[in-house]
């Protein structure tokens, strides 16, 4: 067999060259430095996913990544509360416990203080090296170096604890904005653990300052849902021109409820990938989202559901409106371990093409091993329905109004996934503002 | 004078070179209501969407003036404001998007096409609550989403709802009868008789007599392979309800 070496590319060049004039500054004891440090090394060895990882097949990072961004380094950026908040735009309304990452470095000026009953939460950055903090580093398949990255360069992001029993009495919401005027790697991880009998609503925040410069977000969240607990995680990518790599590791007790939700905007290139285990039986997943790309905007959903014990429930659903050039790719593997029986998936990604360029790659995946289980995928691909639009004009709807509605009406199916009612409000009127800003 | 006016109109789908309409002439007199009749296929509904100025056909020939101005070259949604109003045969569900959001956008719509001042929301809600008691329309059903999961009546009888608080000049009412039980009917056909009014011409196509006895029309056409071939008093419906259509699908054209 012939080995033969690829170049690395700029991007990958800069990326392990950089590490060293910032791994002095990067957070946690000497346990983590050597975790990061042999991340880095991983990570030299494999260089970014391109489109012949059969996982990147529709998302070519390498050939997308021309060059890598330095971490920021200096003072940090003077802020208020309200530029925050106009930056999260309707989601800045939403009564939430708010905690503040700024070019992911943790902001006690612009977090709130006061404590909640029932939560513990701190950054990162403090706790790592702690007893029981470390960095998680497991080897997924075709995405070891997504994590290996995140491994060397992560700087902060939130440790969250929801004692057992407790409710959360509002969401906490996660807000990590990109601030510096110069193109920046934002590398933050989130640490999160529900307590058995727990409930809680997450919510991070990913969005940009007016003036901002375009750079990645690597951000990675790390989800334990304990026995009985109900937690609802929501994330919301509103990223810039850049590149966002979100990664989800999910891992779910027995009796536990999931409710993923995952929107995306306004990004330029965005690749979210969710590993969700079932480590206890008779938990249920639900994620949805919604997927705006207009331009050149690429957006892939990557979903990795493993049913490894027997009697749990997975829904997904996710629906994409792609205008211009803009693509979308959905990826949805279930897989069904030999002893899961019982087990009941169903998929759906739908996609509604505004343009005759636009693109929507889905591949359903089901990987089932079990004889007794229920297991279903779809996808669709549609334009806006003329005789739709017929009936609403014909009611005095100007063309672009109706055509608005009907991609309400489209992506609305996933919205309502969404429970509490405020936040479910803000996502719809966010979307819908997003929409029209296209026009 | 205000009136509908159908002239040789012919119309054929865009895609096709088969003929639809073949010479539809047709006047209908600010305040009237005329019933067009006929067997399937003869046309009907392509004269209704034509007049609503759905997409798809192509007139060749002839013309439709409404006050006197042609409406060939609007959009549906120009229409409309026009006062041109039609009540859909298979009326369509919107997920998603609650009726009293439908209403609201479409009402102001035309309110603002019209150059006229929007609606509140109070002062709307009262509008359509008002409206809505009269044909049994629930706030329930108003809070739903479009048609969704609504049954045929309760479809229909939206239909005429959205006509009541849009308040045509002229309603084309496309097989409303079809599907509908005779309660059903009762109450669709109260609501349309509570709408006649001298302001308001009204076009209603059916394939059978029975609605016309519950709407009683100024004057009927019947209305073979693309053309008008009778044009009479109401007793026209009750003839065509004992001899049926067979006399006009084999007349010679």
């Amino acid at each position: 067999m012939t080995v033969v070496a690829i170049p690395k590319t700029k991007a990958e060049e800069a990326l392990a060259r950089n590490f060293e004039t910032v791994a002095e500054r990067l957070p946690g004891g000497r346990a983590v430095a050597e975790a990061r440090r042999s991340a880095i090394g991983m990570f030299a060895e494999m260089g970014l996913p391109h489109r012949r990882v059969e996982e990147w097949k529709y998302s070519d990072l390498r050939n997308t990544m021309k060059d890598a961004p330095p971490v920021p380094v200096g003072e940090p950026k003077p802020l208020t509360r309200e530029a925050v908040s106009q930056a999260l735009r309707e989601l800045g309304r939403i009564e939430a416990h708010r905690i503040v990452f700024v070019d992911g470095i943790y902001r006690a000026d612009l977090s709130d203080s006061d404590g909640m009953k029932g939560l513990e939460v701190g950054p990162l950055a403090q706790a790592l090296g702690k007893p029981g903090v470390g960095l998680m580093h497991e080897n997924l398949p075709g995405h070891a170096a997504i994590v290996a990255l995140n491994t060397a360069y992560v700087s902060d992001g939130a440790v969250i604890r929801v004692a057992q029993g407790a409710e959360l009495s509002k969401p906490l919401l996660l807000v990590f904005l990109r601030a510096a005027g110069e193109g920046a790697l934002l590398t933050t991880r989130n640490i999160m653990s529900l307590a058995a009998d727990s409930a809680a609503t997450v919510i991070e925040a990913h969005v940009t300052l007016a003036g901002a410069a375009a750079g990645q977000d690597n951000c990675l969240s790390e989800v334990t849902v304990g026995e009985g607990a109900r937690l609802a995680h929501l994330k919301v990518a509103l990223a810039g021109a850049g590149q966002h790599l979100g990664t989800w590791l999910v891992n779910l007790g027995k009796t536990s409820t999931y409710r993923g939700f995952q929107m995306t905007a306004e990004t330029g290139f965005t690749r979210n990938t969710t590993f969700l285990t079932y480590g206890g039986v008779d938990a249920k997943a639900d994620i949805s989202g919604v997927f705006l790309a207009r331009g050149v905007e690429h957006v892939d959903t990557t979903l990795v559901i493993d049913h490894a014990v027997p009697q749990c429930e997975s829904r997904e659903l996710f629906k994409g409106v792609l205008d211009g050039r803009g693509r979308g790719v959905f990826q949805g593997k279930v897989i069904v371990r030999p002893d899961a029986q019982k087990s009941d998936g169903k998929q759906m990604a739908q996609a509604l093409m505004l343009s005759e360029d636009a693109e929507f790659d889905s591949k359903p995946e089901l990987e089932i091993f079990a004889d007794d289980v229920v297991c279903g995928h779809g996808s669709t691909c549609a334009e806006i329905d003329d005789d739709l639009l017929f009936y609403m004009r014909a009611r005095g709807i100007d063309k672009e109004t109706a055509r608005g509605l009907l991609i309400e009406s489209f992506i609305a199916e996933a919205i309502e996934k969404v429970e509490h009612e405020a936040l479910r409000d803000a996502l719809q009127a966010m979307t819908v503002a997003s929409l029209q800003r296209r026009a | 004078m205000t009136m509908l006016e159908i002239k040789d109109l012919h119309v054929k789908l865009e895609d096709e070179d088969k003929e639809i309409l073949r010479g539809v002439t047709l006047t209908i007199p600010k305040g009237e209501v005329h019933a067009i009749m006929g067997p399937n296929g003869s046309g009907k509904s392509t004269l209704a969407y034509v007049i609503a100025g759905r997409d798809g056909y192509e007139v060749t020939q002839g013309d439709i003036t409404w006050n006197g101005e042609s409406i060939l070259e609007m959009e549906p949604d120009e229409r409309a404001a026009k006062g041109v109003f039609l009540a859909f045969q298979y009326p369509l569900e919107l997920p998603g998007v609650a009726t009293l959001t439908f209403l609201r956008t479409a009402a102001n719509s035309l309110l603002k096409k019209r150059g006229q001042k929007e609606m509140t929301t109070p002062e709307f809600l009262k509008h359509v609550r008002a409206e809505a008691e009269k044909l049994g329309v629930t706030d329930e059903m108003l809070k739903r989403p479009l048609n969704v999961g609504f049954s045929g009546g309760e479809k229909k009888r939206m239909e005429i709802l959205q006509m009541s608080v849009l308040a045509p000049s002229l309603a084309v009412l496309d097989e409303t009868d079809s599907g509908l039980d005779i309660d059903a009917m009762r109450i669709v056909a109260q609501g349309v008789n509570a709408l006649r009014g001298p302001e308001r011409s009204m076009l209603l196509i059916t394939h059978y007599q029975r609605l016309l006895d519950y709407i009683v029309p100024d004057k009927v056409h019947v209305m073979a392979r693309g053309r008008i071939l009778k044009t009479g008093p109401k007793e026209l419906a009750l003839e065509l309800e004992r001899s049926g259509y067979a006399g006009f699908t084999t007349e010679a054209a």
